[in-house]
């Protein structure tokens, strides 16, 4: 047996097109939809800007109980005919809610999608919202979150965003809120949320086979009853750090494992430094050969696996590192995961770690974009942070052209590992002592 | 108004697929689609958890790990890096019937993936080393306690198939493992694994994507065409079952969890018979959506249970009678013994009233989009066909399956629901533990 003992060169590199993008403006709202020829299934999702960042304070997780609450039946059919109606062409409602954005979406086989997007239309715009509904929808939003809160993560995601953000922000708060924050949302909330920022147009995606669709008709539908105008962004917030690095611990009795969660603030989405930023963070712990995946994993088997990543929206961002690692080595996996960010930002990336981070990048961009979802969720970015069409073509082209000097200037001036937050969720009994020895930072008790 | 059902597929695989058989047994399969230029190769080895003895268990999905860590033309972290750094995603995964492999990537990296399967295949063992046996083992252990043990409810899947499968049984234990054999796994077992079951003759590997099948199949020919076909490969272990379990088991489990949650479950028939079809379709009547039945009368009717915890699905094993899982979570306020006699009386329902025909049309409807979801990526192609030639020894067999759910009638479920009997039906509890008075704490 002799088997191939070079690797093979790639082949000629055949050219990727982002699908081609149509605008229609229909009703007061604008249908934004990218061709796919010959796809069976198609997906339209309704943009409206009425994400996280307009709910009250102390009222976090209004939009989401109001998500929920449009699956309850609208001003001319029940909760059960809905469902038998919707669910009857194959499709289900996702609604999300992120800090930007409220999104309403269905996918079908394509010759449903008008009469799914009716439905749609119906949900989003007459909700039902029958107050004893809205009521107990709330009641099992609050048991949904203490269940989730329940499992490790959620309170240290907690304790970082209010660390680095603050309580006087909305984004120093948990995204869908927590389960004391939700309980006091009343249903007077709900449907003032429905009011104020669901009645106007937004944006309706479309991602299918437009030779088989109708946009005009898709909008007519989506839009229909809605007035207003499109609101003006404010702009982005300010990237402190903080002066020196701080632990704060959670406390998780009986943990097995440690959940870490690392970060710092970083700038928005739409960033001009938006490439060398994204490939710092792939570098660093991005891909699975990452820095901090190949030392915290493959070498000392820490942990299942970690990553960095810089999350970013319309308004603020945050670098930040999670990982789960066994109780025993919580000090060094945290001393080892600082020491690499240190690294990288001293000594910047090598040209082999950015060939890697920047073909990954560039590529994934065809391989992850090929089902109708994952277009709608790229026609919601050039929406939400207002990119223009040929913003996929470009950003292709830039990955692929970043250098070495571009990427490591970016990890020089975006990491912070000085200015970090340490969450350490897990048995304070049994780690706290290693932490104090390791001196990676003043430890403070947190209380989620 | 009732809603038109979606239209009857005829198939439920128009693409194209073309086959061959390399001398040394490797089954290689082609579905061309120029619509992006990207690509996927999978691998199916007929190899899981299934074959795995007494005091093994948790070795087929450790190997599985193994296959990242290098071979014999390809250093250790180098496999990973090649395929990122093409700009493709991959991964593998081990159940109890099988491992599959596979990376999607722009579609002139097709010569790499094709390169790098066939050394893992060919040329594991010679790279395979004791310290990257003891690395992956704490790696799994990780995934263990990340995955089953550091989460509420995580080992309902370990509790459940020892509870349905006599020990014995290939499907008794769990794919993970236990503790206690992984770390007494040796790097001469592995060597004696690989040796026995990765050969190509116990392999499917397709290639979907923008690719033509006489191109795909002389590539296939000039990277696995060496590797030696394993002359006996050694039969699957039997499952063979002499039928439903004829007396109730039930467990209860007190811990850390947020509420009481139930899962009833059934040995039913395996994945790809007439009577696994019922069961599908039968799931997705009962148990998905807003308009199923456990939803309607449990989260929305009774409402004992919580909304975005109630559900009915199979699992879709092909070696034996693959379980249906029914489950609920507890609303605050509801014990578990309401809970358990809400979610029974529901199924039992199935059998005594007959399912409408605005029930079976949404659940085929349900069915009909997750099909064509699995069928919008050239991954999910690719693993399909690798799944109906492993088990099926055909491929095209794909096309049937989705005609074959629709084809299933309110009698048919109605037959499917006699058998699950509550005198077969195996019951996990979770309970709350008790917590400490209110007041009691400091």
């Amino acid at each position: 047996m002799s088997l191939v003992a070079t690797r093979p060169e790639p082949g000629d590199a055949r050219p990727y097109a982002f699908p081609a993008i149509h605008r229609v403006s229909v009703a007061g709202g604008e249908v934004v939809a990218a061709h796919l020829p010959g796809q069976l299934l198609a997906t339209a999702s309704l943009l409206l800007d009425a994400g996280a960042a307009r709910e009250a304070p102390g009222r976090e997780g209004t939009a989401g109980v109001l998500a929920k609450c449009l699956e309850e039946g609208t001003t001319t059919r029940d909760s059960a005919q809905y469902a038998l109606a919707l669910e009857g062409l194959g499709a289900e409602l996702s609604t999300s809610v992120d800090w930007d954005s409220f999104r309403v979406g269905v996918s079908v086989p394509v010759g449903l999608l008008s009469r799914a997007v009716t439905l749609m239309a119906e949900a989003a715009r007459t909700p039902r919202l029958d107050p004893a509904d809205v009521a107990r929808v709330r009641d099992d939003e609050v048991t949904a979150l203490r269940m989730d809160w329940a499992q490790p993560g959620p309170r240290a995601d907690a304790a970082l965003r209010l660390d680095l953000f603050g309580a006087g922000e909305r984004v120093g708060r948990p995204l869908h809120g927590d389960p004391a924050s939700v309980a006091a949302v009343t249903v007077e909330d709900v449907t003032d949320f429905h009011g104020s920022w669901l009645k106007r147009p937004g944006v309706l995606l479309v991602a299918g086979d437009l030779d088989k669709l109708d946009l005009k008709e898709l909008g007519a539908a989506a839009f229909a009853g809605t007035s207003g105008t499109a609101l003006t962004p404010e702009g982005p917030l300010p990237v402190p750090i903080a002066p020196a690095r701080r632990v704060l611990l959670v406390d998780r009795p009986r943990s097995v494992q440690s959940t870490l969660r690392l970060g710092h603030r970083a700038p928005e989405r739409a960033h001009p430094d938006y490439v060398p930023i994204t490939l710092v963070a792939t570098v660093l712990g991005g891909a699975f050969t990452s820095r901090l995946n190949h030392l915290i994993r493959e070498v000392k088997g820490y942990t299942y696996g970690i990553r960095a990543d810089f999350a970013m929206t319309r308004r603020f961002g945050r670098f930040g590192v999670s990982s789960s690692v066994q109780t025993a080595v919580t000090a060094p996996a945290l001393v080892d995961t600082v020491g690499e960010i240190n690294r990288m930002r001293r000594y910047g990336v090598t040209e082999a770690e950015l060939e890697v981070a920047r073909t990954w990048r560039a590529g994934s961009l065809t391989v992850d974009m090929q089902t109708p979802g994952s277009i709608a969720a790229a026609l919601a970015t050039l929406v939400v942070h207002g990119l223009p069409d040929d913003y996929y073509a470009t950003l292709r082209q830039r990955l692929l052209e970043a250098t070495v000097d571009e990427v490591s200037a970016a990890a020089a001036q975006y990491l912070h590992p000085e200015g970090l937050t340490l969450v350490i969720e897990g048995d304070s009994a049994l780690i706290r002592d290693d932490l104090t020895v390791s001196a990676i930072g003043e430890i403070v008790d947190a209380e989620v | 108004m009732s809603a038109q059902p979606a239209p009857v597929a005829e198939t439920g695989y128009p693409w194209p697929i073309e086959t061959t058989r390399l001398d040394n047994g490797l089954r290689v399969i082609v579905s061309e689609d120029h619509s992006a230029p990207v690509v996927c190769v999978n691998l199916w080895y007929d190899v899981g958890s299934r074959h795995e003895p007494e005091g093994q268990t948790g070795f087929a999905h450790l190997f599985e790990h193994l296959m990242f860590e290098g071979s014999l033309h390809v250093g250790k972290t180098e496999h990973m890096r090649y395929v990122q750094g093409a700009g493709g995603s991959l991964n593998a995964t081990t159940n109890p019937d099988r491992t599959n492999y596979f990376e999607t990537l722009p579609v002139e990296h097709l010569e790499l993936a094709l390169w790098l399967e066939a050394d893992r295949m060919g040329g594991l063992v010679p790279a395979l080393t004791q310290e990257t046996l003891d690395n992956q083992r704490e790696v799994v252990k990780n995934e263990r306690r990340q995955r089953y043990d550091n989460v509420p409810y995580g080992d309902a899947w370990l509790r459940l198939l020892p509870l349905l499968y006599p020990a014995g049984h290939p499907y008794h234990h769990a794919t993970i493992g236990s503790m206690e054999d992984l770390n007494a796994a040796s790097l001469e077992t592995f060597q004696a694994f690989h040796a026995r079951y990765y050969a190509p003759n116990n392999a499917v590997l397709t290639v979907a994507g923008d690719v033509t099948p006489g191109e795909v199949f002389a590539l296939a020919d000039k990277y696995f065409g060496t590797i030696e076909p394993v002359p006996d490969v050694a039969p699957g272990p039997h499952g063979h079952l002499p039928g439903p379990a004829t007396k109730p088991v039930r467990q209860t489990v007190t811990g850390t969890v947020p509420a009481p949650r139930v899962y009833l479950s059934h040995r039913t028939h395996p994945f790809g018979t007439a009577g696994y079809d019922a069961i599908t379709v039968l799931a997705a009547v009962l148990g998905s959506g807003r308009g199923s039945r456990l939803y309607q009368r449990l989260a929305d009717g009774a409402r004992i249970a919580q909304p975005d915890y109630i559900g009915a699905y199979g699992v879709d094993l092909a070696h034996a009678p693959a379980p249906l899982i029914v489950t609920a979570t507890a609303k605050d306020g509801v014990d578990a013994a309401t809970l358990e006699a809400g979610v029974a009386e529901v199924v039992d329902s199935m059998a005594t009233e007959p399912v409408t025909e605005a029930e079976l049309e949404r659940g085929k409807a349900l069915l009909t989009t997750s099909w064509w979801r699995q069928m919008s990526t050239v991954g999910g192609r690719a693993d399909t066909l690798s799944r109906y030639a492993t088990q099926f020894g055909d491929p095209s067999a794909a096309a049937y399956r989705l005609p074959q759910w629709q084809a299933v009638t309110a009698d048919d479920i109605a037959d499917a629901a006699r058998t699950l009997s509550p005198e077969s039906r195996v019951t996990l509890i979770y309970e709350p533990e008790q917590t400490a008075p209110e007041g009691t704490e400091a």
